[in-house]
């Protein structure tokens, strides 16, 4: 069975978006502690985590594992309880530690897809999509049930499919199965939990837009939660990164990508070219690095002492490359040689040196290189960004 | 929107998980209330004063235990035990470990025949086996024996069915089946990776199974052993029906001979004294098995993928393999046989050609004209079907909480279900003797009900518990997250999951319940008798054509029940 692409119509999901901009679920410093087992510490695995997701936003809680980016989820769906603080869903509190509120998940009016899409194998289709309407504590005549299910499967173009047994499904129709379950009942919030780590790398590509396209067409506010950088970036309104517990950034994805306020948040999201160098401020100029590669004029949006330990963040596409004869004196430009050069096909992976510095650039694989060859660096200053330098990346 | 979902209204908060924390609750009452009470009742017993009924008198004393501990015959009923347990056990273990590699590594023909035989042989009641064999082989006209005279002209007997070692071979004969099913088990999870790797470096095939195979299956066989040589320490029915006779009693019959003399009051306290010292040495043994149990998982071989291993071709070994399974089927059926003959005649009769056309169904048309077979028919229906579900059920909650929430309560309700693995039913019946006694439920069907729920709850919860974990926790938050309830998850969506488990597990408790005569002996009454107790009697009465047509009866219908669905179960295993 191929998988077909869909196309959802925006009449069939018709969502009255009368107070787009209005908060639809605010996180307020939520904590919760694991007990450590057999003698090991006690882990924290959410360390004070606050945000606010507007209506209607497809927003992204995107980190490494361990990061507690599942943990919140969790706690949003109602399948754990944080330790302390509040979530709030529209006006109401699902959870409040003070005041004890805790509203069970099957109370929380929510849409989930599941990691491994939970489609329950002894149900046909049509009884996977039809439970949440039929079991969800709201009555409905049975004529209005088959005719939400078959809209709602009609909607991921499955509905020629109601009849089949789940196990006979492919793992992307068992997805499109999940997502239909899902909104059936037109949640006030859909939560996604990795969805796309299931499929294989090409279905992956296709899905990614087809689940964007759908939730902006319902109008739906997502939570969705990924370990992968680009699935964020390519679906997000709105993106936090999490680390250890903790929010380290939260932007749209050119912010979190092209201004990193990290050096985790700049090795996260793709490669870079970190410099360590020492902060060089002056009142009214630019931020100046001092590196082993010179000196490095940056942007940034972090306030550095003088002399702080600072790291530049050049990314493989910032640099630009000029033949040797361009000279070396104008800001940002140094004198390099290529040491290695890797085709790839849609791009060179060039390793350089510069200043006893390696670096690593994708050039564009229609340009010829050499290897050896002596070249001229130039890093525009908008496109190098300053961040502290961390210890426990130094450590590591 | 003509159809919004309508949100928990506000202001309506429920504390967390609500509902699992009052079921929660209530398994936890009702656990404590089958499993701690007859423990605590039990040691309550055992130190009261000698000569006063127990629960009676608030004093303590060790007299029991002093009586005990300088009683030379506590330590020949000790030894006797451990002796008895060994030999069948190292039997059975043998037996069955030979059956489980023919039919699971090797190509011998009928392996689907021996396997669902196996399965269902567990549900055979080891009593109506044991009549079978007393049948075969009593001194005076046991069929074998009266064979043997005949064929050689000369006196005495082929085995004597009154002695330690026709007592112990029986005995392991009833251990085979489940060692069997858990040897099997072993071997179907184990890598043949391992095997064949063996090979490709240049073993051969007794090579592999010795350096390989066999020390690969060490851990596992121990942990079986020390398994059944508990369940013989703590058996009861053949001891009861052969041992006694042969003035080789054990723990087990000591209890049930204190606390039900033929003559004379019964001494609960002595008894009490008794099942506290049998008590610790089950406690011991499980300790033993639990240990070695974890040390097996240092060896585990589950690669968790599906395989199928290689199987070795027997070559001219087969005849003798097939030789060996026949030989065990025919002394497995031989008892039975013999039952079925009896039972087709009005008066005892030895089998012959000449008494072929004396053959009559009357002794059954008698049986059911019977009031008494009707009633402890009917008790036995209400029995088994009442204790498989209570077990089940309790176990697919209990079994629920120690698998899917970490919490000190959970893990107390895994500690106090599996107790009662470690009390022997006698014991454990003793206790609710003692518990029962002055309340109207005693001399009910329902306290044997009350029994067989404890004794059985250990199997269910481990069966249930193995087979939630195979349970992805998503699929029931996926219910949950829709909106149905805690309990609807669990009705709608695990139970459905994990059906041919809780089937399996509800017959397994169906056909023990059924063929246990511990329970249903000790707590008898003039109201209560199920077919196990109805059998003993006839048995004692003596009515050796009606016990003998009783006992084809309740095994032809756990057979009718059981069978299909180990048919269905092998099948599947085959595909």
């Amino acid at each position: 069975m191929s998988e077909r692409r869909f196309t959802p119509r925006k009449a069939d999901f018709p969502v009255v978006r009368s107070s787009v901009g209005r908060s639809m679920l605010a996180i307020d410093s939520l904590l919760k502690t694991y007990p450590g087992r057999g003698g090991r510490a006690a882990t924290k695995a959410l360390d004070g985590v606050s945000f606010t997701v507007k209506e209607g936003d497809f927003f992204t809680l995107l980190g490494p594992s361990g990061c507690g980016k599942t943990t919140t989820l969790q706690c949003i769906a109602g399948l754990e309880a944080p330790d302390d603080g509040t979530i709030r869903m529209g006006s109401e509190v699902v959870f409040g530690s003070r005041g004890g509120a805790f509203v069970p998940a099957n109370r929380r009016g929510l849409g989930m897809v599941f990691q491994s899409y939970a489609i329950w194998p002894h149900m046909s289709v049509f009884d996977n999509v039809a439970f949440p309407l039929v079991f969800g504590g709201v009555r409905m005549a049975a004529a209005s049930v088959k005719a939400e299910v078959m809209r709602a499967l009609e909607m991921v173009q499955l509905g020629h499919l109601a009849d089949r047994p789940a196990p006979m499904l492919s793992g992307g129709q068992q997805q499109r199965v999940a997502l239909a379950r899902a909104l059936v009942r037109r949640p006030r919030i859909l939560l996604l939990d990795e969805p796309l780590s299931n499929l294989d790398a090409k279905l992956r590509d296709t899905m990614r837009a087809e689940i964007r396209a759908l939730v902006k067409s319902v109008g739906i506010t997502t939570i969705f939660v990924t370990h992968d950088q680009t699935e964020a970036i390519g679906m997000s309104d709105q993106i936090v990164l999490m680390r250890a517990g903790r929010i380290v950034q939260q932007g749209g994805p050119r912010d979190i990508y092209l201004r990193p306020n990290s050096v985790f948040t700049a090795d996260f999201m793709g490669r870079s070219n970190l410099i360590a160098g020492k902060a060089v401020v002056e009142p009214g100029a630019p931020l100046r690095i001092d590196t082993k590669l010179g000196v490095l004029v940056a942007e940034t949006d972090t306030e550095f002492a003088p002399g702080a330990s600072v790291v530049a963040v050049v990314r493989p596409q910032a640099v630009r490359i000029m033949p040797k004869a361009s000279g070396s004196n104008s800001i940002n430009s140094f004198a390099a040689w290529i040491v290695s050069l890797n085709f790839l096909g849609d791009l060179v992976e060039a390793e350089v040196e510069a200043g006893g510095v390696r670096m690593v650039l994708m050039l564009n694989p229609y340009d010829t290189y050499e290897e050896g060859s002596e070249i001229t660096l130039h890093i525009p200053p908008e496109n190098c960004v300053a961040v502290p330098a961390d210890d426990r990346e130094a450590a590591s | 929107m003509s159809m919004a979902l309508k949100h928990s209204g506000s202001g309506r908060f429920m504390p967390a998980f609500s509902q699992q924390n009052v079921v929660r609750g209530l398994l936890l009452l009702f656990v404590s209330a089958l499993v701690l009470g007859p423990v605590l009742i039990l040691i309550r017993a055992s130190v009261s004063p000698a000569g006063v009924m127990p629960l009676e008198t608030n004093r303590v004393s060790l007299e029991h235990f002093q009586n005990l501990l300088t009683s030379g015959s506590t330590w020949r009923l000790i030894v006797n035990t451990l002796q008895y347990a060994l030999v069948s056990m190292s039997i059975g273990v043998g037996i069955a470990t030979i059956l489980a590699w023919l039919t699971e590594r090797t190509d011998i023909p009928g392996r689907f025949v021996v396997r669902v035989l196996m399965f269902s042989w567990m549900a055979v009641p080891a009593l109506v086996v044991g009549f079978g064999w007393i049948l075969l082989l009593n001194p005076g006209n046991g069929l074998l024996n009266v064979l043997y005279r005949e064929l050689t002209g000369m006196r005495g007997y082929l085995l004597p069915l009154y002695s330690f070692w026709t007592l112990s071979i029986i005995t392991s004969f009833a251990v085979v089946p489940t060692a069997y099913v858990m040897i099997s088990g072993l071997l179907r999870n184990m890598d043949p990776q391992l095997e064949n790797a063996a090979r490709v470096h240049g073993g051969s095939g007794t090579t592999v199974i010795r350096k390989v195979t066999l020390p690969l299956l060490v851990p596992g066989l121990f942990s079986v052993g020390i398994y059944m040589f508990m369940a013989v320490v703590q058996t009861f029915d053949l001891p009861l029906i052969i041992g006694v006779t042969a003035r080789y009693p054990v723990l087990s019959t000591r209890v049930y001979l204190l606390s039900s003399p033929e003559n004379g009051l019964p001494n609960y306290g002595f008894a009490a004294a008794f099942g506290v010292l049998l008590l610790v040495i089950a406690s011991g043994l499980m300790w033993a098995y639990l240990r070695t149990v974890s040390a097996g998982e240092k060896y585990r071989v589950v690669t968790g993928k599906a395989f199928r291993p290689r199987r070795i071709e027997l070559g001219w070994w087969k005849p003798v393999a097939i030789a060996f399974v026949i030989i065990y089927c025919l002394v497995m059926a031989l008892p039975l046989l013999m039952l079925l003959w009896v039972s087709l005649n009005t008066s005892f009769v030895l089998p012959s050609y000449d008494a072929l056309p004396g053959l009559t169904l009357d002794v059954y048309r008698r049986l059911l004209a019977n009031p008494v077979i009707l009633r402890a028919s009917g008790n036995t229906v209400i029995l088994v079907t009442a204790s498989a579900t209570i077990v089940m059920v309790t176990s697919l909650l209990i079994g629920w909480f120690t698998t899917r929430t970490g919490s000190r309560l959970g893990k107390a309700l895994d500690a106090l279900s599996f107790a009662p693995m470690a009390i022997p039913p006698i014991v454990l019946v003793l206790a609710i003797v003692l518990i029962y006694l002055r309340t109207p439920v005693y001399g009910t069907i329902w306290v044997i009900v009350i029994a067989h729920s404890t004794v059985f709850l250990a199997f269910g919860v481990r069966s249930m518990s193995s087979a939630l974990i195979q349970v992805h926790s998503e699929l029931p938050n996926a219910a949950i997250v829709s909106g149905a309830s805690w309990l609807t998850s669990l009705r709608k969506v695990t139970l459905p999951l994990i059906w041919p488990q809780f089937l399996n597990g509800w017959l397994w408790v169906f056909a023990h319940s059924a063929r246990d005569l511990t329970a249903p002996l000790m707590l008898l009454s003039t109201t209560n008798v199920v077919a196990a107790s109805g059998l003993w009697n006839m048995w004692q009465f003596p009515d050796l054509p009606g016990a003998a047509a009783l006992s084809v009866m309740l095994m032809g219908s756990l057979l009718l029940v059981v069978l299909p669905f180990q048919i269905y179960a092998a099948r599947r295993l085959e595909t």
